[in-house]
């Protein structure tokens, strides 16, 4: 047999990532929040949640718990440790904890901001659109979710009615993506100015720059801190310039 | 409906590009699996040209013409045009039956003129969205069999779709690494609902003497390949993603056992699995479609194809003309030299420098290189008692494989995720009766509009 070895290389197994480590608390039932959200034990994040929830007010069990574990996935995704999968289920363990504790609280925690998503008119492919849904939601954020093959007109009245600090649209086709740059014209007409990021499949920076509003989303992760950007103030020019400069 | 319970060739050595064990002929003197390959060009308009009938016709007009005058142009034998519907043609029957018609007068006229071997595949538009509607009685679905006859009416020789059944739960299970979603939603479901769409397909072909061609896994097992992206991607397991190949290929196999003929869909990269059960000729696409996306078995892939494709690229000007034009050139060369090899006896050789290029440079290719494909194939053909039973069969001997063979190398997490799919699959319940059942519990809590009458249960 001949030698291939050279045919192609393993960049993969050369960059091999390192252990994980869990984030570290000095309460033993905060510790197991943390751990369960960290490992994404949907299963058991209730139970637990509620031990916590005996001995401490709600809102330590979200700060404390819920929100530094998800900082803790954060980091092991952007440290190439976690693969997507991972934090999405993750994401599913915080958010089913958060809801323990929102009961318990007996209102919804305040949502950093608002942000309506949606996937564009004759495209149903909105698996980016889910994906960024979760990262936003595990990330404080009120996410409006639109769906897939969703009209201009029906983006543009929900953002009329629910005013969001930032709207998002993916789509997978380029003769899809086209409903963008009508959603962002018929805001300009409007006199409506918010940042709108676009992404998925064919959408390209180029085209995204190509109109007011408009800016290119390259991954989903890039979500959370866009949408952190959006409610602070930052205009969609200045986020054009951060992320697409 | 006749299931497939032996396989079309006795050993994956028989498995050789260019020759499949029921060649299909249609278009103009044109024929796949015959013991010759031929290129197939799947243009794409730009977007804006979308917005009218007209634009539209003319873009398609230009990219058609472009593609047949380069194909003479450098003496190509014979091309293939897959007419990929974008939304706007399905939701318009008018739109793609008046572009199929187009495309057929062209291709006439080029023929007439110099003898060029030519066929039009319609790959219509699956834009049924299954956690929203009612896919067996709604407008996305009316739509599309309209188109589908409008299609065969006006000129398409094979019609083709990607249908998108059971993706509702299998986009939840990608992302999660949850084997049993993708089995459910893929292996299960998604077969359902090709039984039901391929049985009307399959129809409307009959109806207008035309050939029922192929599906394809994109909408579900692409994902998971995209996902998993390229060597230093962090989005999806490898690993996950080449089982899922494998429970995409049990649920492919359906649209043949309803009555598709083939060519299979260019993007289905189960398709040397198929090809060892059914022996119907294959389309392939590889490094052939780096203008869409990027892949990492480029070279294996076309191993066994019997159509050489480009998946889809955008109408546009390069300096050695337009895309259409060039891509075309670069398919028809490919495929000159895979008749060069049959031609001169050399088949098997260049088969094995394609394998060889690429088998082990991810466990997606190394599933579909056609020994494994051929023994995944018969996992399938082995169990084929219900499509829950062949599909979980086909991702076990997948994961076995992959495991069982040194040289496909895995990182410590690559091999953990399988190992864990593994015992995840053995652990799933015996019956398909028990295992819908228990998914249904499962995912009618997490997917809003998860409606299992969609299925027909």
């Amino acid at each position: 047999m001949a030698d291939l070895s050279s045919v192609f290389v393993r960049y993969d197994l050369k960059k091999e990532a390192g252990e994980k480590t869990v984030a570290v608390s000095k309460d033993e039932l905060l510790q197991k929040v943390m751990t369960a959200v960290v490992d994404g034990d949907e299963d058991n994040i209730v139970d637990i949640v509620n031990q916590a929830l005996k001995v401490h007010d709600p809102l330590v069990v979200i700060r404390e718990g819920l929100v530094k574990a998800m900082n803790e996935v954060s980091r092991l995704w952007d440290e190439g440790i976690y693969y997507l999968p991972q934090t999405i289920i993750s994401s599913d363990a915080m958010m089913a904890g958060l809801d323990v504790c929102e009961k318990k609280m007996g209102h919804s925690m305040e949502k950093k901001g608002i942000v309506i998503t949606h996937t564009a008119e004759g495209d149903i492919h909105d698996l980016g659109q889910q994906i960024v849904n979760a990262l936003l939601r595990a990330n404080g954020f009120e996410v409006i979710d639109l769906g897939k093959d969703v009209p201009v007109d029906d983006v543009i009245n929900a953002i009329k009615q629910y005013k969001p600090a930032m709207v998002t649209g993916t789509a997978l086709m380029t003769t899809t993506m086209t409903a963008f740059n009508k959603i962002a014209n018929r805001l300009k007409r409007e006199g409506i100015e918010l940042p709108f990021v676009c992404g998925g499949g064919a959408v390209s920076l180029e085209y995204v720059t190509s109109f007011d509003l408009g800016i290119w989303g390259k991954e989903a992760q890039q979500a959370p801190p866009m949408a952190t950007d959006a409610v602070s103030g930052l205009s969609w020019e200045h986020m054009r310039d951060k992320y697409n400069g | 409906m006749a299931k497939y319970t032996a396989m079309a060739y006795k050993s994956a050595d028989e498995m050789i590009f260019g020759t499949a064990k029921y060649p299909v002929k249609y278009g103009r003197n044109f024929e796949v699996g015959g013991g010759f390959v031929y290129p197939e060009l799947v243009p794409h308009p730009r977007p804006g040209s979308e917005e009218t009938k007209k634009s539209l016709m003319r873009e398609y007009e230009r990219m058609v013409n472009d593609a047949l005058e380069r194909a003479v142009t450098l003496g190509f034998p014979g091309l293939q045009i897959e007419l990929e519907h974008i939304w706007q043609m399905t939701k318009n029957p008018d739109w793609g039956g008046d572009i199929a018609g187009q495309t057929r007068k062209l291709q006439e006229d080029w023929y007439k003129k110099y003898g060029i071997k030519s066929a039009i595949r319609a790959t219509i538009a699956d834009n049924r969205k299954p956690d929203q509607e009612n896919i067996r009685n709604c407008r996305s679905l009316e739509l599309a069999l309209k188109t589908f006859e409008s299609s065969a009416a006006n000129g398409a020789d094979n019609l083709s779709m990607e249908s998108v059944g059971g993706k509702e739960i299998s986009d939840y299970a990608i992302v999660r690494q949850d084997i049993r979603g993708v089995l459910f939603g893929i292996g299960v479901l998604g077969s359902r609902d090709m039984e039901f769409m391929w049985k009307k397909i399959v129809e409307i072909a009959n109806k207008y003497k035309v050939t029922p061609g192929g599906d394809t896994n994109c909408a579900q097992a692409n994902v998971a390949m995209f996902m998993a992206g390229g060597l230093l991607d962090k989005s999806v397991p490898h690993t996950f993603a080449a089982v899922t190949r494998a429970v995409g290929a049990a649920r492919t196999l359906t649209a043949y056992e309803m009555g598709a003929k083939g060519p299979t869909k260019d993007c289905g990269y189960e398709n040397p699995i198929i090809k060892a059960i059914t022996g119907i000729p294959v389309a392939q696409e590889g490094k052939t479609c780096a203008c869409a996306h990027a892949d990492l078995q480029g070279n294996l892939i076309a191993s066994v194809c019997d159509l050489w494709s480009n998946e889809a690229v955008e109408y546009h000007d390069m300096f050695g003309g337009t895309t259409p034009a060039v891509f075309t050139e670069i398919l028809g060369y490919d495929v000159a030299l895979m008749n060069t090899a049959i031609a001169m006896g050399k088949a098997k050789d260049l088969q094995a420098l394609l394998i060889n290029s690429d088998k082990y440079r991810d466990p997606h290719s190394f599933v579909v290189a056609p020994e494994n494909a051929y023994q995944v194939g018969k996992a399938i053909v082995d169990n084929n008692t219900d499509y829950y039973s062949r599909a979980k069969a086909a991702a076990i001997k997948a994961a076995q494989l992959i495991l069982a063979d040194e040289k496909m190398l895995l990182s410590n997490f690559e091999r953990e995720v399988l190992q864990k799919v593994l015992r995840d699959l053995e652990s799933f319940p015996a019956s398909e009766k028990d295992f819908i059942e228990q998914c249904t519990s499962i995912y009618k809590k997490v997917i809003p509009g998860f409606n299992l009458a969609n299925y027909g249960l």
